[in-house]
């Protein structure tokens, strides 16, 4: 009954916010049935058929769920998902809600969760899900995860309690995942890159250094594909990289267009550009196959996948092409200028940085992105966002020539419309409420679709 | 060419809140002078080069980071730093190494992790974390504008004894411990402080002081001006903070962060 009632009630509420415009109701509808029933998300993840997956990190979560989604859409499952990037267990709750029943039973098949770093543990706890997978670890808004040492920590705990015949499927490239995956009692399923015509021979910068957990000597590194993820080990062999168990190789990167890589005898394809989107279609390909999807059926479904809201998002603007990518911290952010001026030849871009809640109100990490990537390279460059000012005195010593900062995302926008010559592209990097505040304007201008349709 | 040397100390490993742009900071306003800047890196190990450098920067660092950094700093660098002190360099230390300089770190418990002493402060525990923007009124004779901004996260309480005086008085955050409304301190040529991550590129006023304050020795005490217009429009957006319009109600009265809620998570020691 409590349940049913906890169904009904965050049912109400998702569709009094998308009626009120409120937005497209995506948690709040979670906090009002946790009220009147706090184990509303324990209860209605058992109704699943098959059980659900987990997925955490610092960057890509996102995109993977969505990868995960995908795959088990095409092999004729019905799907739960906290599409929207409503990450914390309020999220993930108001997902289940919404596809509840009128009896508060969830008739669907698999559950996939993206869930926010510190909440965990809370999520194993109550979805016991039949996977976990932790993409990586980098510094993000320190303001309000804390340390990276105490939320990796957590994520410990929190894997420690997973389910008997559940499986953790880790990052082996990450030094601080492999950290946790090597004080686990059952071996995790190690994934990892193994191509190093697409490695960089060092640390972008001394910010992603990493010390041996057992000795504290610097990390020394062979290959390093993103941020601190790579091969790498202690310089008194205290610890290495963990053999990954599924390796990508011949690896092929297209600007934003595409990748293609080769995964267990398999070359997977798909519409995704730059080489962090690699590791989140090899932990999609690990999951898959953990759940028991053909290597060959993960293939031919992956070549046809969309990209997630925000995430490398195509929209026509007056003869432009605006390409939305959200960035939101120096790890992400460096990969997504690479990607858009090494791959992509990009030469328009508007940066955009706030300093919201769900961005971090810390934004010095703007000096641990590389923007000096942009300078000679760059035609356009517009620093907006309400902190455009931080971005233009980031770009002025980075050398690059911007356009005056503008706070105002439509003024932004104008601007880049008005510098960018027709027929090309634009990029878009904007941290998360940014391209909230950015999105929302092209949708006013009808460029376009609101959230919870895409 | 004149030549501008910035040491930095641990670049690897206490370097979590955009300290880049504090070194960046130094390095660019150097070279757009003229200056053949140079830039060392100080990491585990080495005291190499310390006898050359004008500016030292010791940034802050997690706690696992911070207690690989305390041994070599008594080993390797705290006898060449004293010297390149004494003889006329600046340093500025930010949030852990601002810690690291004086007598000590006390944890909750009573535990003192010893620092080098070089400044005469000491730091406690604290329960909350003290996060937020910050605005200073500077106790610098030759700063102009005569505020700092910057942004703080720490749990720290440090409190300053009689050989070192403040760097100015909080106008909004918490600075040095939330009680006496000091942020900072200077002791000589050393400038410690709470403001992390991009302090010198909103406040290119005191990266200048701290540049000139290093080069007096070498008989240099004035720069050539540079257009900061864009650094002081960021600086001002800061200020705007510090005093909103009526109808928002005052922000000056910051409280504690406090650390509840599901992401959000204390920091030790930053």
């Amino acid at each position: 009954m409590r349940r049913t009632a906890a169904v009904w009630a965050g049912k109400a509420t998702g569709a009094l916010s998308r009626i009120s415009r409120l937005g497209g109701g995506t948690t709040l509808p979670g906090d009002v049935a946790r009220a009147i029933d706090p184990d509303v998300l324990r209860k209605l993840s058992r109704d699943l058929k098959h059980g659900a997956i987990v997925i955490t990190g610092t960057n890509g979560k996102t995109t993977t769920a969505r990868l995960i989604s995908w795959l088990l859409e095409g092999a004729g499952y019905t799907v739960v998902s906290n599409r929207a990037g409503a990450n914390l267990i309020f999220g993930a709750t108001a997902a289940a809600l919404e596809r509840a029943g009128a009896n508060g039973k969830l008739k669907v098949d698999w559950g996939v969760f993206e869930i926010d770093e510190a909440s965990l543990g809370r999520a194993i706890d109550e979805i016991q899900p039949r996977a976990a997978i932790v993409l990586n670890l980098f510094r993000d808004q320190l303001d309000r995860y804390g340390e990276l040492e105490s939320i990796a920590k957590r994520i410990e705990v929190a894997l420690k309690r997973l389910p008997d015949k559940s499986r953790a499927v880790l990052n082996a490239d990450d030094p601080r995942v492999a950290e946790i995956g090597l004080n686990l009692e059952r071996p995790p399923l190690w994934f990892g890159l193994d191509d190093p015509s697409v490695a960089m021979s060092e640390l972008p910068h001394a910010a992603d250094a990493r010390t041996c957990p057992r000795c504290g000597a610097s990390l020394l590194f062979d290959a390093v594909y993103v941020g601190h993820d790579g091969v790498y080990r202690c310089p008194n062999g205290d610890f290495a990289r963990p053999a990954p168990l599924l390796a990508a190789t011949h690896i092929d990167l297209d600007g934003f267009e595409s990748l293609a890589m080769g995964v267990g005898g398999v070359r997977i394809e798909l519409p995704l550009g730059g080489l962090y989107n690699c590791y989140n279609a090899l932990a999609a390909f690990a999951a898959g196959e953990a759940l028991g999807l053909d290597p060959a059926f993960i293939a031919d479904r992956l070549r046809t996948v969309r990209a997630a809201f925000g995430r490398q998002e195509r929209l026509e603007a007056m003869g432009r092409v605006l390409n939305l990518v959200l960035s939101k911290n120096p790890a992400g952010f460096n990969e997504t200028l690479r990607t858009a001026v090494d791959l992509a030849g990009g030469r328009n871009f508007l940066i955009a940085l706030n300093d919201r809640r769900a961005d971090g109100t810390d934004v010095s990490w703007i000096w641990d992105v590389d923007f000096e990537r942009l300078r000679g390279r760059a035609q356009v460059v517009v620093p907006a966002g309400n902190r455009a000012y931080d971005l233009a005195v980031r770009l002025k010593y980075a050398g690059v020539d911007a356009k005056p900062p503008e706070p105002d995302p439509a003024a932004a926008l104008d601007a880049l419309i008005k510098a960018t010559p027709e027929g090309e592209t634009a990029h878009l990097l904007c941290t998360y409420t940014a391209m909230l505040d950015l999105r929302a304007e092209l949708v006013r201008r009808g460029w376009a679709k609101p959230y919870w349709e895409t | 060419m004149k030549t501008f040397t910035v040491g930095w100390l641990y670049p690897d490993l206490m370097n979590i809140y955009g300290d880049r742009g504090n070194i960046l900071t130094l390095l660019k306003r150097a070279e757009w002078r003229d200056f053949d800047a140079r830039l060392i890196e100080l990491g585990r190990g080495t005291d190499k080069g310390m006898e050359d450098v004008d500016v030292f920067f010791f940034g802050g660092g997690q706690d696992r980071e911070q207690a690989l950094v305390y041994d070599d700093l008594l080993e390797t660098k705290q006898a060449p730093l004293e010297s390149a002190v004494a003889a006329g360099a600046s340093v500025l230390a930010v949030c852990g190494g601002y810690q690291l300089l004086g007598h000590y770190y006390q944890t909750g418990e009573g535990a003192r992790f010893p620092g080098i002493g070089l400044i005469d402060v000491r730091t406690e525990a604290g329960k909350r974390r003290f996060i937020g923007d910050v605005v200073v009124d500077a106790d610098l004779p030759d700063l102009q504008p005569t505020t700092l901004v910057g942004f703080e996260n720490h749990s720290g309480r440090t409190y300053l004894g009689p050989k070192a005086r403040p760097l100015g008085r909080v106008r909004m955050g918490f600075g040095n411990n939330g009680e006496d409304h000091t942020e900072g301190c200077i002791q000589g040529g050393i400038l410690g402080t709470y403001l992390h991550g991009s302090l010198l590129p909103k406040n290119p006023h005191l990266a200048d002081h701290l540049v000139r304050s290093a080069l007096a020795r070498r008989g240099i005490t004035e720069l050539a001006p540079l257009d900061d217009a864009a650094e002081i429009a960021a600086h001002e957006k800061i200020l705007a903070r510090a005093s909103p319009p009526r109808l928002r109600g005052g922000r000056p009265a910051r409280k504690a962060s406090s650390p509840g809620g599901e992401s959000h998570l204390p920091v030790k020691g930053a």
